[in-house]
């Protein structure tokens, strides 16, 4: 994973940061250590569970928060100091904060008018906005006379009229129901795409945080844990946290037999041998004790001979466009495997014994 | 199953029967004296104060008029009368006015405490309610009098030479009005902030405004019927006062309230009294009704 050369100027820089909450034994650390480049105009999000510190690093972008240490540089700024009116970034808040006493289309214009720009470039970016969001016929109506979904649109338009550098979006579409959520992921994409605008999005929807990111920063307990583009974090978590809040993961126990320069070969549990990639700067020497993850589409039920793994069926539960298959292995261990449902193959009955095959490069070595 | 509409009315007959004894204790105690008022604002002054029964609208013209009394055509205003409802209307307009600029930041700073601490300081703010207002507005006259706390400090300094009047002044009927309404004020504002988002506050800042323009573009229209309320509030109870005039303001310094208690009192024209209190009622409603409409208006503006 090199960087491209040469590096550009990075939109956000954020070096050495923490920030602490409270004082002595009150004292709650929300940020520790925090290392960061986010990149222009790309889609960069914020993914953790809740309280694990994401959306207090994004008010410490927006300026909401000052940073207890480390510096937070936009476009090559220091803005330490710098309150969120000072500061070329605009925030999609998650309850959405429009101005209940103005209309729509004065809840856009507002940050320009703030900016002191002529009446006429207001009300022309104001038409503009409302355009882009679809939301011309709605411009005189008041916040509480539209819906859910149209008040997230608003509050894109009103965060996105200044023509920020950033736009910081803190879980905006989790106030909305399924169908509308999915919309407005891909309203959001368009936008970020149509726009150039960079986009750092806070949410605790895995799904989202794949299908949207041009990359992501998992975080825990105010650390961000892994950085990467969503296959990454996918097919190579570093972590164990990382596998398992991402997708559905199978944890396994085995023992390194051999280390190459990239991978080793680790020996499964029932004796076969497989070769499992390694996270960044973990070595491990022959004979440790390591954890790999493995997807549950990346194994197949096959026969017994040249089966990697073998175990007896628990149950098996039908999604739809697949079925998941839970087998128990040999030692006890719990492992899931998905099969698409292409044919009409009936799954194999609970008490069934099971071969299962692991595809090449299905096992990636995590740190505990 | 469809129920029977006459028995529903039946039900709602009964209903209203059930208030009649609140109806009558309410026709009684608050439609009652008002009425008697009313009569007696129509009738001619008894000798030994009280009415005589006979019909004059004498007190009324004499509310807004008066006439030489030796020479009974010559009618003019009654200045004194009208000086006295002016200082009581401009007095109370400047109370509010102070309330509303002092009661402001309290009531922000009571409501940006951690919630914890908000019943405290709201319990501060209620304490003097607890005290007589004679008591509180004797502690005033304590600190203004020529030889009270602020002069005597400023001539021990050595700020003044002679002591500063202060008291029997429109300063002082303002101070201490000020000083006993204030709560009035501040606990609406709290209730209007307390219901707002602060997050908009935030929304405010983040879009490039200013802490002024925040305040003034999102604060102020935010709390408005806070301060609508708190206005009404303190501006009622401020045009009748008479306690805080009476002692504060002396002889001279007199306000609606204490014209009333006059005519009852040694001006023995009780006519001339009740058409004052019925001139007080009159002021009190169309300020209950400005701020009704203002209200409403505010409600339309934000369904329409």
């Amino acid at each position: 994973m090199s960087e491209p050369q040469p590096t550009p100027q990075p939109e956000i820089e954020i070096t050495g940061l923490s920030k602490v909450f409270g004082q002595g034994s009150a004292a709650f650390k929300a940020l520790t250590d925090i290392e960061l480049n986010i990149r222009t105009a790309e889609f960069f999000t914020l993914l953790g569970p809740s309280g694990c510190g994401k959306t207090t690093l994004l008010r410490v972008i927006a300026g909401f928060e000052q940073p207890s240490q480390g510096s937070v540089r936009i476009n090559g700024q220091e803005v330490a100091g710098l309150g969120p009116n000072a500061r070329p970034v605009n925030t999609v808040f998650q309850s959405y904060a429009l101005f209940p006493h103005m209309t729509v289309a004065q809840n856009i214009g507002f940050g320009l008018k703030m900016l002191g720009r002529p009446a006429d470039e207001v009300a022309a970016t104001t038409a503009d906005m409302l355009k882009l969001v679809q939301m011309e016929a709605m411009a005189d109506r008041k916040p509480s006379e539209i819906s859910g979904g149209q008040q997230q649109r608003v509050a894109l338009a009103r965060a996105l009229a200044p023509q920020p550098r950033v736009l910081l979006l803190d879980e905006p579409l989790s106030a909305l129901d399924l169908k509308l959520r999915k919309e407005m992921q891909t309203e959001l994409k368009r936008l970020q795409t149509e726009t150039g605008i960079t986009f750092v999005f806070v949410t605790h929807d895995q799904e989202e945080a794949l299908t949207m990111s041009d990359r992501i920063a998992v975080m825990s307990g105010g650390r961000i844990l892994q950085l990467g583009s969503p296959s990454e974090i996918y097919n190579s978590p570093s972590e164990r946290f990382v596998a398992d809040f991402i997708g559905d993961t199978n944890f396994l126990k085995v023992k390194v037999v051999e280390a190459l320069t990239e991978t080793v070969n680790v020996r499964l549990p029932g004796g076969a041998l497989h070769s499992a990639r390694l996270p960044d700067g973990l070595r491990p020497a022959a004979g440790d004790d390591v954890s790999v993850v493995v997807r549950p589409e990346q194994a197949t039920l096959g026969d017994g001979a040249k089966a990697h793994l073998t175990g007896t069926v628990t149950n098996s539960v039908f999604f739809g466009t697949d079925t998941h298959i839970h087998v128990n292995l040999e030692d006890g261990t719990p492992f899931t495997l998905r099969r698409q449902n292409a044919g009409n193959t009936a799954p194999p009955a609970p008490g069934t014994m099971v071969g299962l095959t692991l595809a090449d490069g299905a096992l990636q070595v995590i740190r505990e | 199953m469809a129920s029977d509409p006459n028995q529903t009315e039946e039900r709602h007959g009964w209903k209203w029967l059930l208030a009649t004894p609140a109806l009558i204790v309410l026709v009684l105690a608050a439609s009652g004296p008002l009425m008697i008022v009313v009569l007696y604002s129509f009738l001619s002054p008894g000798n030994m104060g009280g009415v005589a029964w006979e019909f004059s609208t004498d007190a009324w013209f004499r509310v807004f008029m008066r006439r030489d009394i030796f020479d009974p055509e010559n009618v003019t205003v009654n200045q004194a009368h009208l000086a006295v409802l002016w200082r009581s209307v401009w007095l109370s307009a400047q109370t509010t006015v102070i309330c509303a600029v002092l009661g402001f930041p309290t009531a922000w700073f009571i409501a940006t405490r951690p919630p914890g601490q908000r019943t405290v300081w709201l319990f501060l703010i209620t304490i003097p309610f607890w005290t007589n207002l004679l008591i509180r507005t004797f502690a005033i006259q304590e600190m203004l009098r020529n030889n009270g706390t602020i002069n005597t400090a400023l001539m021990w300094m050595g700020v003044i030479n002679e002591p500063i009047p202060m008291m029997f002044t429109d300063f002082a009927v303002l101070l201490g009005m000020a000083y006993v309404f204030m709560p009035l004020m501040v606990l609406p504002l709290y209730a209007a902030m307390d219901k707002m988002d602060f997050r908009l506050v935030e929304a405010g800042y983040d879009l490039y405004a200013s802490r002024i323009a925040v305040l003034r573009h999102v604060i102020l229209p935010l709390v408005k019927p806070g301060f609508i309320a708190g206005s009404i509030l303190v501006f009622i109870p401020s045009i009748g006062a008479y306690v805080t005039p009476r002692v504060l303001g002396g002889g001279q310094k007199m306000m609606l309230g204490n014209l009333i208690a006059l005519q009852f009192g040694q001006g023995r024209n009780w006519p001339l009294g009740a058409a004052l209190a019925m001139v007080l009622l009159i002021i009190t409603v169309t300020a209950l009704v400005l701020y009704l409409r203002a209200v409403n208006r505010q409600e339309d503006k934000r369904d329409g």
